[in-house]
C-alpha cells in the first residue's frame, strides 16, 4: 500500500498535520476528582489570600436577536464574593455596578442609568451569580458539577449548573485557568443559544478601594427600573 | 276525664293501639327523613344574617370563580430545595394531565413564553382603553422617528449587557404592548401579594382550578376522592427525603366537613347513649326502663329531625349537635318521671297508679322545665343566623316531643309487676344529706357562698381575662388535612394572609369603569399614607366603551404603511434578526383593523386563550357575571381588631361607589361587637323571662330570690372556669349561657316546687334530688359528648354547656337547698322532717 514514495510522503504528511493539530488534545489529560478537589482547594487557598482583582477584558457575544456578534472591551474590578464593576468603552460605553444588593447599569451617552435590585430570585441573579462564580470559584462545587482537564499551560473547567433556576440562564460554562490559577478566559452557552465569550488579561490583585463599588448615577441621569413593578 | 287519667287509660287499658301509633308516626318519620332531609354543609349560613360583611362573604362564595380552585403545596427538606425546583415543572404537567384539573398556575404567568404570548393576545384592547394622554403618548411610538431611536438604542443596550433589551423585545417589540400592559401588570404581582415559593424554598404551591359541577358535598367528596388518589402516584419522580404533598381550597373543606358531619352524628350519638345510660344504670339498676327511654329518645329524636326537614328542606351542620343536646335534655323528664314511679311502685302502689302518680305529682314540673329550655332554645332565633334558628327550632319541637313521649310511650316499656325493692344507696346518701341540711343549713352555706362567690369575683375581674377566639381557625375542623395544609402555608408564607375584599357591582360596562376608576386612586392615597399595605383592583380590565371608541378614532390618523416600511429599515439598519419582530408585524396588523370602525372591537375574554394562567388573575376579580367585580386590600397585619376593621370600614369606601365589603377575617371581626351583644343582651332577656316565670311559679319571694341567686352565681362559675381552664369563648358558644340559663333553672324548679309542697321533707325532696342529680349528670354528659365532635363549633359548645350545667347542679344542690332550708324557720324545719305516712327504708 505505501511502496510509492509520493503516496509515502503524503502518508507522513498527514500523519504529521494530525499530530500537530491534535499536540494540544494530547497534552489536555482529565482530572481525577481528587486532583480536582485538590485544585478546588488552591483556588480557594489564593482567592481567599487576595479576595479582589482587576483585570482588561475582551468581551465577544453573539446573541439570536442580532445578526452579527457584538464585540467590546474595558476594565473589570471585582471583589469576592460578589462585589464587580465593569467600564466597557468603545462606541457602546457603559458602566455596570454591583455592590451585592444593587446593580447598577449606566449609558453616559444616553446619560440613562437602570437599577435592578438582586436577590429577588430573578433570572438577572442566575447572570450575576454566574459571572461572580467564573471570577470568584468560591464554593463553587455546590452550584455546578464540575469536570477538569489539565493542559500544557493550565487548566480548563467544565461546569454544568445543577440548579434548576441556573439551569434556565446557563447550559454550559467553560473556563479557562493558567497555571497560576488566574481566570483567562470563560465560555458561557445560555440555553437559547446566546453565547458570552469573555477574554481577561493584565489581571491584578493589589487591594480595590470600597467606593470602586458604589455607584450614584449623576445628577441629570434618566433612572429606570426595569425589573420593577 | 284528667290528663294523668288519659293517659293511665292509654299506657295501660290501649297499649296496642298506643303502639300501633308509634309504629305509624316512626314509619312516617323515617319517610321523611329519606325523602326530604339534607345536610348543608355551608358555614356562612351559621353567621347572622343583616351584616353587609356576611353578605359579601356569601356573593363571594357564590358567584366568583375563585371558589373552585385547589391549592397544592409540595414541601420538601431544606436540603431537598434543588430537587423540589427541579421536581415541580413535573409535578404540575401531573396536575394538568388531571381529568378533574382545567387550570394550572405553577409559576409567575409573565416568566414563561406562554404567559407573554397570552398577555400580547389581550394587547390591542388594554391599549384602546388607555387613558387619553397615555394612549397618544404610546401610539405616538408608531412615528417612524421614535421607532428608529427606540431600536438604535435598545441596541446599544443590548451592547452593554443589559438584560433590559431581551425582556423588552421578547415581549414587545413594537414598545406599545407594555404602556397597555401597566395598569394592568401594577395588579398582576402574584408573586408579590400571593408568592407560590416560600422564601426558604422548602415549599412550592400551585392553584388549579377543578371542573367540578357543583360545591356540593357529593361532588367535592367525589374529587376529593379523585385528588387523593392523585396525591398517592404524585410522588413519582421524586428521588428526594420526604415530601408532603398537601392540598386545601374550598371543595377539600367541604368534603371534610360534610364528612365528619357524619363522624359527629355517629360518635357524639353513641357516645352521649353510653354515658347518659351508665348514669342512668347507676341510678336505678334497672335495664327496661334504660333501653325504654333510649327507644322513647330515639323516636323524639326521628320526629323531631323529620318535623324540622318538613319545615326547612334542609338542616345546617351545627344541628347535628341537636341529637346529643336533646337526648341530654329528653333524658330529663324520663329520670323524673321514672324516678317518682318507682318511688311510687315501692310504696306498693301498682303499675296504673304509680303511673298516675307519677304523671300527677310532676306533669306541671315537667310543664314548666320543657317551657324554659324550649324558650332557651327558641331565643336561638334571635341570632339571625339560620343555623342557629334552625338548632333553636329543632331542640324546641324535640323538647317538646320528649315530653308528650316521655309521659305516654315511655310508659309502655315498664313491667307491670313489680320487682323486688333493692338497696337504694343513693337515695340514702342524698335523704341523709337532705335531712343534714334541713337541721343545719348554715354549715354547707358556709362553704358553698364563699366558694360561689370567690368564683364569682374570677368572673367578673378583668383578669384573667376571658379568651374570645375570632380567628377563622376557630371555626376550621380539628383534625383536618385542608386545615393542616393551610395553617402550612400561612406558617411558610407568611405574608398570604387573607386580604379584605370590596365588591362592586355595576349596572354596565362605562359604570364599571367609572367605579373602578374612581376607587383605584383613592386607596393610592391610602397606600402612599401607609394605612393599608397594598391594593389591586380590577381597574385595567374594566374597560370603558366610550374610551375605547375614541382612541380608536385616533388610530385612524396613523399611517400604518409606513410605519411598517420604518420597522422593516430600522430592524435591517441595527443588524436586529427579524424573528424577533414578528409578533410586532402581527400587532401592526391588529392595529391598523381596529383603526377601522366598521370592524367588531375583539373581546379580550375570547382572545384570551382558555388554559392560560393570567386567567387565575381575571378570577380573582371577575365574577361569573362580569359586571361583578371585587378589589382587594391587603392590611399590614391580618385584620383582628376592631380598631383595623373601623379605620378599613372608614377609608375604603369611594363616595359614589357601591361596595361591599368583606372577607373572612375582616368579617369575623365585624361580628364580634354582634357575637358580645348576644352573650350580654339575649342572656339578658332569657334571664329576666326565667325571672318573671319563677316568680309566677313560686310566689314566694324568698325562694324567687334563691333561684335568682343560684342561676347568677353558677353563670359566674361557669366564666370563672373557663377563664381559669383558658377555654375560648367564640362566635357560636357564646350561646352557651342562654341554654345554661334555660336547662339550669329547671333543677331548682324541680327541687323548689316539691319543697313548697312536701309532705315530708327529707322523703319528699330527696325523691326528687336524686333524680336532679341524675338527670344533671345526664344532661351534663350529653353536652360533653359534643367535645369529642371534629366540629370545632360543637365541641366549643358542648364543653360550655358542660360546665355551665356542672355549676348549676352544684349550686342547686349545695346552695339553693340549704338556702331554701335557712330560709324557713328552724321549728318549721323540724316538723318537716317527722313522717306523715310510713314509708319503705329503701325508697
Amino acid at each position: 500500500m505505501f511502496n510509492h514514495p509520493r503516496k509515502i510522503r503524503s502518508a507522513c504528511l498527514t500523519t504529521g498535520l494530525f499530530l500537530l493539530l491534535s499536540s494540544p488534545l494530547l497534552h489536555a489529560e482529565p482530572l481525577s476528582p481528587a486532583d480536582l478537589k485538590t485544585l478546588l482547594g488552591r483556588i480557594r487557598e489564593k482567592r481567599a489570600a487576595a479576595p479582589q482583582m482587576q483585570a482588561d477584558f475582551q468581551e465577544d457575544k453573539s446573541v439570536k436577536m442580532l445578526n452579527k456578534p457584538i464585540a467590546s472591551s474595558g476594565k473589570l474590578w471585582f471583589q469576592a464574593p460578589n462585589k464587580f464593576r465593569r467600564e466597557a468603552k468603545g462606541s457602546s460605553p457603559s458602566t455596570t455596578v454591583s455592590n451585592g444588593q444593587v446593580l447598577w447599569i449606566y449609558y453616559p451617552k444616553f446619560k440613562s442609568a437602570e437599577r435592578y435590585e438582586l436577590g429577588r430570585r430573578s433570572p438577572l441573579d442566575a447572570g450575576i451569580s454566574a459571572i461572580t462564580a467564573s471570577l470568584n470559584l468560591e464554593n463553587v462545587e455546590a452550584t455546578y458539577n464540575i469536570t477538569a482537564t489539565k493542559e500544557a499551560d493550565g487548566y480548563q473547567l467544565q461546569l454544568l449548573p445543577r440548579n434548576p433556576s441556573m439551569k434556565r440562564f446557563i447550559q454550559t460554562f467553560g473556563i479557562r485557568l493558567n497555571n497560576e490559577l488566574q481566570v483567562l478566559r470563560t465560555d458561557m452557552v445560555q440555553p437559547n443559544g446566546d453565547r458570552l465569550v469573555t477574554t481577561y488579561s493584565n489581571e491584578n490583585r493589589a487591594p480595590i478601594p470600597a467606593s470602586t463599588f458604589d455607584f450614584t448615577p449623576p445628577a441629570g441621569t434618566e433612572v429606570t427600573t426595569p425589573m420593577g413593578r | 276525664m284528667r290528663l294523668h287519667s288519659l293517659i293511665v287509660y292509654l299506657v295501660t287499658q290501649r297499649r296496642g293501639a298506643v303502639w300501633s301509633a308509634v309504629a305509624l308516626i316512626s314509619a312516617a318519620s323515617v319517610y321523611v327523613l329519606v325523602t326530604r332531609m339534607k345536610l348543608d354543609s355551608e358555614v356562612l349560613n351559621l353567621l347572622p344574617s343583616g351584616f353587609e360583611s356576611v353578605e359579601g362573604l356569601k356573593i363571594y362564595n357564590r358567584d366568583f370563580a375563585q371558589v373552585r380552585d385547589l391549592t397544592f403545596a409540595l414541601v420538601s427538606q431544606p436540603e431537598d430545595v434543588d430537587k423540589l425546583e427541579e421536581f415541580a415543572p413535573q409535578f404540575a404537567q401531573n396536575l394538568r394531565e388531571q381529568p378533574w384539573c382545567t387550570r394550572v398556575l405553577a409559576g409567575v404567568p409573565m416568566e414563561t413564553p406562554e404567559g407573554i404570548r397570552d398577555l400580547q393576545s389581550i394587547a390591542v384592547p388594554l391599549l384602546l382603553n388607555l387613558e387619553p394622554g397615555v394612549f397618544n403618548e404610546t401610539v405616538s411610538l408608531l412615528l417612524p422617528e421614535k421607532m428608529r431611536e427606540r431600536l438604535h438604542r435598545l441596541h446599544f443596550e443590548l451592547e452593554a449587557g443589559s438584560p433590559r433589551p431581551q425582556i423588552e423585545l421578547g415581549l414587545d417589540p413594537l414598545g406599545v404592548i407594555a404602556p397597555a400592559l401597566k395598569p394592568f401588570a401594577s395588579n398582576s404581582a402574584i408573586e408579590d401579594d400571593q408568592p407560590l415559593t416560600s422564601p426558604d424554598r422548602t415549599m412550592r404551591v400551585f392553584i388549579t382550578v377543578t371542573n367540578q359541577q357543583s360545591l356540593g358535598p357529593t361532588d367535592c367528596q367525589k374529587l376529593m376522592r379523585e385528588v387523593k388518589a392523585f396525591q398517592e402516584s404524585a410522588k413519582q419522580g421524586w428521588d428526594g427525603g420526604p415530601l408532603q404533598i398537601l392540598v386545601t381550597g374550598r371543595a377539600a373543606y367541604v368534603a371534610e366537613i360534610s364528612l365528619s358531619m357524619r363522624h359527629d352524628i355517629v360518635v357524639t350519638l353513641l357516645a352521649s347513649i353510653t354515658l347518659v345510660g351508665g348514669v342512668f344504670y347507676i341510678g336505678f339498676h334497672r335495664w327496661l326502663p334504660l333501653i325504654g327511654m333510649g327507644l322513647t329518645m330515639l323516636l323524639c329524636c326521628l320526629v323531631a329531625l323529620a318535623s324540622a326537614a318538613l319545615i326547612f328542606g334542609q338542616l345546617n351542620g351545627v344541628t347535628i349537635g341537636f341529637c346529643a343536646i336533646l337526648i341530654g335534655l329528653g333524658v330529663d323528664f324520663a329520670i323524673l318521671l321514672f324516678g317518682r314511679y318507682q318511688q311510687a311502685r315501692d310504696e306498693g302502689i301498682d303499675h296504673p297508679g304509680a303511673v298516675s302518680e307519677a304523671v300527677r305529682s310532676l306533669g306541671n314540673a315537667i310543664f314548666f322545665g320543657a317551657l324554659t329550655t324550649a324558650v332557651g332554645f327558641l331565643a336561638l332565633m334571635l341570632a339571625g343566623s339560620q343555623g342557629f334558628t334552625q338548632l333553636g327550632v329543632l331542640t324546641a319541637l324535640g323538647i317538646f316531643f320528649a315530653g308528650i313521649f316521655m309521659m305516654t310511650v315511655f310508659f309502655l316499656f315498664l313491667p307491670r309487676k313489680s320487682s323486688r325493692p333493692r338497696n337504694d344507696w343513693m337515695f340514702a346518701l342524698v335523704k341523709k344529706y337532705v335531712r343534714w341540711i334541713v337541721r343545719r343549713p348554715a354549715s354547707i352555706l358556709w362553704i358553698s357562698v364563699p366558694a360561689l362567690l370567690i368564683l364569682t369575683a374570677v368572673a367578673l375581674s378583668p383578669k384573667p381575662p376571658i379568651i374570645f377566639d375570632v380567628s377563622t381557625q376557630s371555626m376550621a375542623p380539628k383534625r383536618s388535612d385542608a386545615g393542616y395544609a393551610l395553617k402550612t402555608i400561612m406558617e411558610k408564607m407568611p405574608s398570604r394572609w387573607e386580604p379584605v375584599i370590596g365588591i362592586v357591582k355595576a349596572a354596565n360596562a362605562q359604570q364599571l369603569h367609572d367605579y373602578w376608576h374612581k376607587v383605584a386612586p383613592e386607596w393610592n392615597q391610602l397606600q402612599v399614607a401607609g394605612k393599608i399595605k397594598s391594593f389591586s383592583t380590577p381597574a385595567a380590565l374594566a374597560l370603558s366603551p366610550a374610551r375605547l371608541q375614541t382612541n380608536r378614532e385616533k388610530l385612524q390618523t396613523v399611517d400604518f404603511q409606513a410605519t411598517r416600511e420604518t420597522l422593516e429599515a430600522a430592524i435591517a439598519a441595527e443588524g436586529f434578526n427579524r424573528d424577533t419582530f414578528d409578533s410586532a408585524f402581527v400587532l401592526l396588523d391588529q392595529l391598523r383593523g381596529v383603526a377601522d370602525p366598521s370592524v367588531p372591537l375583539p373581546d379580550w375574554r375570547t382572545q384570551l386563550p382558555q388554559d392560560s394562567s393570567w386567567w387565575f388573575l381575571v378570577d380573582r376579580y371577575f365574577a361569573h357575571d362580569p359586571l361583578l367585580t371585587t378589589g382587594f386590600v391587603t392590611t399590614h397585619k391580618p385584620v383582628a381588631t376592631q380598631e383595623q376593621k373601623e379605620m378599613l370600614q372608614r377609608e375604603l369606601p369611594v363616595e359614589g361607589v357601591p361596595m361591599v365589603l368583606s372577607g373572612w377575617s375582616f368579617t369575623l371581626t365585624d361580628l364580634v361587637p354582634w357575637s358580645q351583644r348576644q352573650l350580654v343582651l339575649i342572656s339578658a332577656l332569657m334571664a329576666l323571662f326565667d325571672a318573671t316565670l319563677l316568680a309566677l311559679l313560686y310566689r314566694d319571694w324568698r325562694l324567687w330570690l334563691i333561684q335568682i341567686a343560684t342561676l347568677a352565681m353558677a353563670v359566674c362559675a361557669m366564666i370563672a372556669t373557663m377563664k381559669l381552664l383558658h377555654l375560648p369563648l367564640n362566635l357560636l358558644n357564646v350561646l352557651a349561657f342562654r341554654l345554661v340559663l334555660a336547662i339550669g333553672v329547671d333543677y331548682g324548679i324541680y327541687v323548689l316546687l316539691v319543697w313548697q309542697k312536701a309532705r315530708q321533707l327529707d322523703h319528699d325532696v330527696a325523691g326528687v334530688v336524686k333524680p336532679v342529680i341524675l338527670a344533671g349528670l345526664t344532661a351534663i354528659c350529653g353536652f360533653g359528648a359534643l367535645g369529642i365532635a371534629n366540629n370545632p363549633t360543637l365541641t366549643g359548645l358542648g364543653y360550655a354547656c358542660a360546665i355551665g350545667l356542672f355549676w348549676s347542679l352544684v349550686a342547686t344542690i349545695f346552695f339553693t337547698l340549704p338556702a331554701a332550708a335557712a330560709a324557713e324557720p328552724k321549728s318549721w324545719r323540724e316538723e318537716s322532717l317527722q313522717p306523715r305516712v310510713q314509708e319503705p327504708e329503701n325508697v
